[in-house]
């Protein structure tokens, strides 16, 4: 051909094992061809130059679609290959076996090995011969063939099993009687009959292997954890009766048979599930009671475990319980509780009482239990001992009780924490004097409370010990709430009396009080302490655990501190986390309070009192009008000086007319501008020869004055005349108009005074210089302290009304009113 | 090597024309009416747009599925053992006429067909438990049919084409194993190579 390169042989079969040799011839004399076997090269032997030959030695199976071997030259791309295929070896047929069920045909069975199928070869053929009736057969199946029985003419066989494929042929020989080659079929149709509740009858049947076959048949029940076995001889139905059964309880029975006369496999095994009936309860329920006091009356808790199933013999339907009073006087009651209730409360008409419970199944009713309620009760004065729980539980143990008892019982709570606490008890015999009570529900930190309890022959309980303890004592996960009082500069106390040493996680056995201060100094009565976070602090120990008050003394007065208070168990502190602070205040505040409160107190109750007071202080001390009748001065007068003085009357007082000069409104005149103007005149009260004269004039009855007063008095009240033109009006009665007034009088009083220009200012006495639109006046100095200048008020003479000295500047210019003008 | 072997026909037919996709044409005189069994799509060339493209985005997959399946010294030697040296493939001229390329698209759908029933028939004894790769070329073997008739519809209603030659490849059934397994790889690698042409070029 035209290829450069031939490989021999092509598509080889070979077993696994075999030596085979593979060659190549190629055109050219190539010496630099390899070939490959699997990707690995294959070492050859070159026997001209063209041909090579590769000797490979116990070829392996890799896969059943051929090994590839090729070979390419070191140039060119002509790879060339060709396939061997490795079949596995044949194996013989391994447990090559042959029985029969039923006696028409047989089953032989065997291990065929592994399959030696290749693209090149089929899987291996088996073929069985018997060599009695020289039959033959071809199987099929690889591990399975069967084989017609000779009806009655044969019982012995002699099998060759044969494996045949391309490369190889095994066989196998098997000789046997037929008889002993029986394998039964499983029983079927099983059946109970005459099911009670310790009893059953159960009943089955069997496949026939022939009438002179006597099968062999082994039943086997499973219940209540255990196994029974028996066996039965068969010919046709099987038959065995179950007895000792507990009542209500599920069976599994199972049957299987082989042949009698010569074993040789059981059959397969058939089973069936039955339930014994149901009988009455065999055990009385173990009932306990918790027995209370409300308002007087006895009130009973009963509890009950339920029966276990082997007691129950049944579903319990009802707890009955009778109730008798020991003293006869009140009739028996009765109460049934449904199920599946544990417990019951009963309030009694009268304590002494005996307490019957039985439970009842829809069969019959259980042996009774009986309690029986005391009005005493019992020791309850027992002291409490502590225990100390194990890993086993906790171990309790009492003294032997002189009096006869029929048991003793131990009852303790499973959730203390929690109410209800789920009650528990475990009952003793009257020679135990000692238990260990054990529950997966203990848990460490928890503290169980136990009481053991004698019973006597009266069936009466009495307590006889008490133990406290933990299942494991854990350290203190909380520390108490701290409150501290009496704070004072050298100490304060600390108090944590709602803490409560029962429900802790360990026995408290007292507590430190860590305190932490600047100074660093401990007093007696305390220690240094170092706590984990290397602070060094005091530490007071409290031993007795129901000391819940604690002093801290000999403080430093204005110092910082901080304190812990812990509790301390057998197995450690609380957390040294909280630590609370505190200052301790000055040692002088407390003095100074108590001086300066009562003082402070005292001066706002005389202020309270002054302001409360206060016209009556101002009538007595400074009042706006002096009552001259009240004044004192005038008594001094009267008794030193004058003797003759004496107050004016009112009646003997003269109204007065006053002459207001009425100028025109803006008129400001200079000092050397004159302008004469017309005098108007007031009359401030009609004299008696102007009574009936008409002009315009407004009345003051001011009887504090007296004329001559009134005439040496220079004030800037000006009356105003009944039709005074509005520039005149708006002038007195704004304050600046006002003060332009008294500019302007101000300004004359500088200069010469024109006789024309005088004009009239009056100021009543009642009224404050201070108050109202006067308040405006010290814008001009010298004319407040004119007007409110007070005048005594006194009657005096004309002739010692004298005027002011008029060298008083401001005096004189406001005293404009001339003698000669004053009408 | 250019085959009209008698012996390779019948099988052709049982291949290629058992769905109904036409007129066996190595046996249509060359006078004969162009007729289709069935009435075309009307998009016809967009479905063989979409065939070309199907066909395409798996060859590759086909291609490395085979070689795995064959073991060494295929995957690592694919230049010299499954190179895209198929010296009597039909040529395909994507600058041509429409007609110049549906005739030579025919031409290749025909070669193609045949020779992927060749390999297989060869990998079912082969790699009996290789069922991706049975998988695998069952589909394109459909896919390929297909398109043969739609191209053939699109040739004979549009150009009146009704008859075009075909040649095959070589019939491997008489060659060794080693010698089945490379000439189909050679020739999925070629497959994969020209059909990427093809359908770039429609």
């Amino acid at each position: 051909g035209q290829d450069p390169l031939f490989i021999f042989p092509k598509d080889k079969l070979v077993e696994e094992g075999s030596n085979v040799t593979i060659c190549y011839v190629s055109k050219s004399h190539q010496n630099n061809i390899s070939c490959y076997l699997e990707g690995v090269r294959m070492q050859g032997e070159q026997l001209d130059p063209n041909v090579s030959v590769f000797n490979l030695n116990h070829v392996a199976f890799i896969r059943e679609t051929g090994t590839n071997i090729y070979c390419k030259p070191g140039q060119g791309d002509g790879i060339k290959g060709t396939v061997l295929f490795v079949s596995k070896v044949l194996q013989e047929p391994k447990d090559f076996s042959c029985e029969t069920q039923d006696f028409m045909t047989l089953n032989c069975t065997w291990d065929p090995g592994s399959d030696t199928g290749l693209l090149k070869q089929l899987s291996q053929s088996y073929t069985l011969f018997e060599s009695f009736s020289g039959k033959k057969t071809l199987c099929k199946p690889k591990s399975w063939c069967l084989w017609q029985v000779a009806p009655e003419s044969q019982d012995m066989y002699n099998f060759t099993l044969t494996a045949e494929n391309y490369l190889r042929k095994r066989s196998v020989h098997l000789l046997f009687n037929l008889t002993h080659r029986v394998h039964p079929m499983a029983p079927f149709n099983i059946l109970f009959k005459n099911v009670s509740a310790t009893s059953a009858t159960m009943t089955w049947k069997v496949h026939s292997i022939g009438k002179y076959y006597t099968l062999l048949c082994q039943v086997e029940l499973y219940g209540e954890g255990k196994v029974t076995q028996h066996n039965v001889s068969v010919k046709v139905d099987g038959a065995h009766l179950f007895s000792g059964l507990e009542p209500d309880t599920e069976y599994l029975a199972q049957v299987r048979c082989a042949n009698g006369d010569y074993f040789w496999k059981w059959s397969e095994w058939t089973h069936q599930n039955f339930t014994t009936a149901e009988a009455a309860p065999s055990e009385a329920p173990d009932v306990w009671r918790n027995v209370k006091t409300v308002q007087g009356r006895c009130v009973v808790t009963l509890f009950w475990k339920p029966l276990s199933k082997p007691q129950a013999h049944g579903k319990i339907l009802f707890y009955n319980i009778v109730i008798e009073y020991l003293d006869r006087t009140s009739v028996s009651e009765v109460l049934s509780i449904p199920a599946p209730a544990s417990g019951t409360e009963l309030p009694l008409n009268q304590c002494s009482s005996q307490i019957r419970i039985t439970a009842s199944n829809s069969v019959g009713t259980s042996p009774a239990s009986v309690l029986v309620v005391s009005r005493e009760p019992g020791n309850e004065e027992v002291e409490e001992e502590r225990v100390k729980g194990t890993e086993d539980g906790f171990p309790l143990s009492w003294n032997p009780q002189p009096r006869h008892v029929t048991g003793y019982l131990v009852e303790w709570c499973e959730q203390p924490r929690d109410p209800p606490c789920d009650l528990q008890w475990k009952n003793l015999g009257p020679n135990v004097t000692s238990t260990v009570v054990s529950s997966d529900a203990f848990r460490p930190g928890v503290r169980y409370n136990f009481r053991i309890y004698g019973i006597s022959t009266e069936r009466v309980p009495y307590l006889l010990a008490r133990k406290t303890g933990y299942s494991q004592e854990l350290a203190p996960s909380d520390n108490p709430q701290v409150v501290m009082t009496n704070l004072t500069s050298h100490s304060f106390t600390l108090s944590w009396k709602n803490y409560s040493t029962e429900s802790q996680t360990s026995f408290i056995q007292g507590y430190h009080v860590y305190l932490k201060s600047k100074a660093g100094r401990c007093h007696s009565g305390s220690e240094k302490a170092v706590l984990s976070d290397d602070v060094v602090c005091c530490k007071y120990k409290i031993d007795n655990p129901e000391q819940k008050t604690f002093v801290v003394e000999n403080l430093q007065p204005e110092s910082f501190y901080e304190f812990l208070v812990t509790p301390y168990t057998s197995v450690g502190e609380g957390p040294h986390d909280a630590f609370a602070k505190v200052t301790t205040p000055d040692e002088y505040s407390p003095t100074l309070i108590r001086i300066l409160l009562p003082t402070v107190f005292c001066i706002l109750l005389i202020m309270i009192t002054c302001y409360l007071k206060s016209q009556w202080m101002k009538e007595k001390c400074y009042p706006d009008i002096p009552d001259p009748y009240k004044s004192s001065v005038l008594s001094l007068i009267k008794s030193k000086e004058n003797p003759h003085l004496t107050i004016m009357n009112i009646k003997d007082c003269v109204p007065d007319s006053i002459e207001v000069l009425n100028k025109q409104e803006g008129t400001r005149k200079s000092l050397t501008e004159t302008e004469s103007t017309k005098p108007t005149y007031l009359y401030l009260l009609p004299t008696e020869k102007r009574y009936s004269s008409p002009g315009p004039c407004i009345c003051f009855e001011n009887f504090t004055y007296n004329q001559a007063a009134s005439d040496s008095a220079s004030c800037g009240h000006v009356p105003v005349p009944p039709k005074a033109p509005p520039s005149q009006l708006g002038l007195l009665t704004s304050p600046e108009n006002l003060l332009k007034a008294l500019e302007k009088n101000y300004m004359n009083s500088l200069g010469e005074i024109p006789a024309g220009e005088t004009s009239l200012n009056y100021v009543s006495q009642l009224a404050s210089p201070m108050s109202g639109d006067m308040s405006n006046l010290p814008t001009n100095p010298p004319e407040p302290a004119l007007c409110s200048e007070y005048k005594m008020q006194m009657a005096i003479p004309l002739g010692l009304a004298s005027p002011p000295s008029s060298g008083s500047s401001s005096l004189s210019s406001i005293t404009l009113l001339d003698e000669g003008e004053h009408y | 090597m250019k085959v009209l072997a008698a012996g390779v026909v019948p099988l052709l037919l049982v291949l290629h024309w058992k769905h109904g996709a036409g007129t066996p044409l190595p046996i249509t005189p060359v006078n004969a009416t162009c007729a289709t069994r069935h009435p075309c799509h009307s998009n016809l060339m967009n479905q063989i747009r979409n065939q070309l493209a199907q066909l395409n985005g798996s060859a590759n997959a086909l291609f490395i599925l085979y070689y795995t399946a064959q073991g060494e010294p295929f995957p690592n030697n694919l230049d010299k053992l499954c190179g895209p040296n198929v010296t009597d493939f039909p040529p395909f001229h994507a600058n041509g006429t429409e007609k110049t390329r549906l005739v030579e698209l025919y031409r290749i759908i025909a070669y193609l067909g045949a020779s992927l029933g060749n390999i297989t028939r060869d990998q079912k004894v082969l790699n009996p438990n290789a069922l991706s790769l049975h998988s695998k070329l069952n589909a394109t073997a459909d896919i390929l049919r297909g398109l043969l008739s739609n191209v053939l519809c699109r040739l004979c209603n549009k150009y009146h084409v009704a008859h075009v030659d075909v040649a095959y490849g070589p019939d491997t059934s008489g060659k060794d194993v080693f010698q089945k397994k490379k000439l189909g790889c050679q020739l999925l690698g070629k497959y994969k190579q020209v059909i990427a042409v093809v359908a770039q070029a429609f």
